[in-house]
């Protein structure tokens, strides 16, 4: 008796979890459907013209534009490097192989705050002074180390007599590389390209100290807009966003399974 | 039986295919190193030397004069150590709801049947991958004084006034708990993978009680992924600032909101750096604390007798 109502207390609590997870992105997603322009949930009456308010804002096309660049440059030049340092460190025999494994992750443990300003202060000292030029200084951090995490989670199941059988059969290292390991550990590689873009594109703690005020990604001029005006467009433009969003996490999940990109189990 | 030329010239390609690996493994990750060294190990040697700079403004040129005054002007003024104080106690409370909730939704996830466990996992992870601004507004729009949970409470006749909630150190604590949610509850789900399940069945038929099993037998099982969730978590909350700044208002007394004050407002980035630099060794030092205390407590654990 007493097991069964604590097992059922266990659940609803669970349940209410899930349910504070879920509030404010399922709140963002009905306030942008409201018609009036002060936010209310649930709409009292409800429209899409949010959407065409949103859309026609030059902050936030402008600001999408940017912030799809950037993400773009930064996915494709961290990509071979975080797929070839993951190859150098799947082959490594040295007694570092840890060390380096640690410091691959070193973008991901340093805060984003302490990279954006350390980045900047050397930025500025170099005298490098274009914004998409440090945005993407910046941006490469953020997708290297998933590129590597995934890349090199993906070798670990690579099946040794595949190698072995290649080599006996007179294939050269790099012929087995490219020809055999790579097409074999594609999806990896994929998911970590579009999780890396993902987390570039949405990023604020390193991008706020590289911007400038011509070059605005789409969170931030999402979050000045926000310090000044609070009408629904912004739930408008947030909803397209998560709706982005939700389908790339449900390909991640397809590609190669979420819970391997974070935890690495 | 081989012959003792095949073994030695097996021998000798082995050890030149070992030199080999070693040798291109280093040209290989070589990329990857200069890119982290230069994007994050320099720049951050950078605003430590930076710290130790005589303030001036506008200038981030490094100079042979160094001296501690940014530190002592730090540690000697009430008001500093006040915001350093309030940022370990806004992560530390953050840290405690996380740890808490993060070990029920695992367990929960962990008890799940395989066909929702995947539903469970993405529900738990998707809101990582959106923007964390997106996620401030929610909130926003949740607690804000025409807000859901205003309307509903006074739809109730619960509320006859709209209760103020943004812009408090509540709304700070539960914005921040939602974000790092997910970052608890991961490393503890892959503790829990490890344990057997036939533990928490032996234990029930012995007669322990739900909550017994789960405080006495899972608990100490899924330690090690509390303390990396407690870590991570510790940390980035830390040197949380976006959070801070949209759900608290302009003072809303974090460390992190002064940083970017001095940086982006004073151009005090002689000061500025020494702030990054106290708040890192803050929080290097309560983590490294935690972890030592945890790995002495533990260790008996680990000694078979």
């Amino acid at each position: 008796m007493i097991a069964a109502v604590q097992r059922q207390a266990f659940w609803i609590w669970s349940a209410a979890l899930y349910v504070f997870i879920m509030m404010p992105l399922a709140c963002v997603i009905l306030a942008s459907f409201n018609y009036e322009s002060i936010q209310s949930v649930p709409p009292a009456q409800w429209s899409l013209r949010w959407y065409g308010e949103a859309l026609r804002n030059p902050n936030f096309t402008r600001g999408a534009l940017t912030s799809l660049l950037v993400a773009t440059v930064a996915t494709i030049i961290a990509t071979p490097i975080g797929v070839l340092g993951a190859f150098g460190l799947w082959k490594s025999k040295s007694r570092y192989k840890a060390a380096l494994d640690a410091f691959f992750a070193l973008p991901i443990i340093v805060p984003g705050l302490v990279t954006g300003i350390s980045l900047l202060i050397v930025l500025t000292a170099a005298d490098q002074a274009t914004g998409n030029i440090k945005l993407i200084c910046g941006h490469v951090l953020i997708v290297l180390p998933y590129v590597i995490r995934t890349t090199l989670a993906s070798l670990t199941q690579f099946n040794p007599s595949h190698w072995e059988a290649a080599e006996t059969l007179g294939a050269t290292p790099p012929q087995i590389l490219w020809k055999i390991v790579l097409p074999i550990i594609r999806p990896g590689i994929v998911a970590g390209m579009i999780f890396g873009f993902i987390l570039s594109f949405d990023d604020v703690n390193i991008s706020l100290f590289l911007v400038d005020s011509r070059t605005v990604t789409l969170p931030i001029s999402i979050m000045s807009y926000l310090q000044f005006s609070f009408d629904p467009s912004v739930a408008a433009i947030s909803t397209i966003l998560i709706g982005i969003t939700f389908v790339s996490t449900l390909l991640l999940e397809r590609l190669f399974g979420l819970k391997r990109i974070f935890a690495g189990g | 039986m081989y012959p003792l030329q095949a073994i030695s010239s097996e021998h000798r390609r082995r050890t030149s295919r070992v030199s080999n690996a070693f040798g291109a493994s280093a040209v290989l990750t070589m990329p990857a190193c200069i890119v982290i060294a230069a994007g994050v190990v320099l720049p951050l040697a950078y605003m430590l030397i930076l710290s130790v700079q005589a303030p001036d403004p506008g200038e981030v040129e490094l100079t042979a004069n160094f001296t501690a005054a940014n530190y002592l002007k730090f540690f000697t003024s009430p008001f500093y150590w006040s915001v350093l104080l309030k940022t370990i106690w806004v992560a530390s409370v953050t840290t405690a709801l996380c740890a808490f909730l993060g070990l029920t939704l695992a367990v929960s996830i962990w008890l799940t049947s395989s066909r929702w466990r995947g539903l469970c996992i993405i529900a738990v992870i998707s809101p990582l991958l959106v923007s964390i601004v997106t996620r401030a507004f929610g909130w926003m729009v949740v607690l804000g004084d025409n807000g859901l949970i205003n309307s509903l409470l006074i739809h109730l006749g619960i509320f006859a006034a709209p209760r103020h909630m943004m812009f408090t150190n509540f709304a700070i604590i539960v914005g921040l708990v939602h974000v790092f949610l997910p970052l608890m509850t991961l490393p503890i789900l892959t503790s829990l993978d490890r344990v057997d399940r036939n533990i928490p069945e032996a234990a029930s038929s012995l007669g322990a009680g739900a909550l017994t099993i789960g405080v006495k037998i899972l608990l100490p099982l899924v330690i090690p992924g509390l303390v990396s969730g407690i870590t991570m978590v510790f940390s980035l909350t830390m040197s949380s600032y976006i959070l801070p700044a949209l759900m608290g208002g302009a003072d809303s007394g974090m460390i992190t909101t002064l940083i970017y004050q001095q940086f982006v407002v004073t151009f005090n980035w002689q000061f500025g750096a020494t702030l990054v630099a106290i708040l890192l060794a803050t929080s290097l030092g309560i983590v490294s604390l935690l972890i030592f205390e945890t790995s002495r407590r533990t260790r008996k654990w680990m000694v078979r007798r």
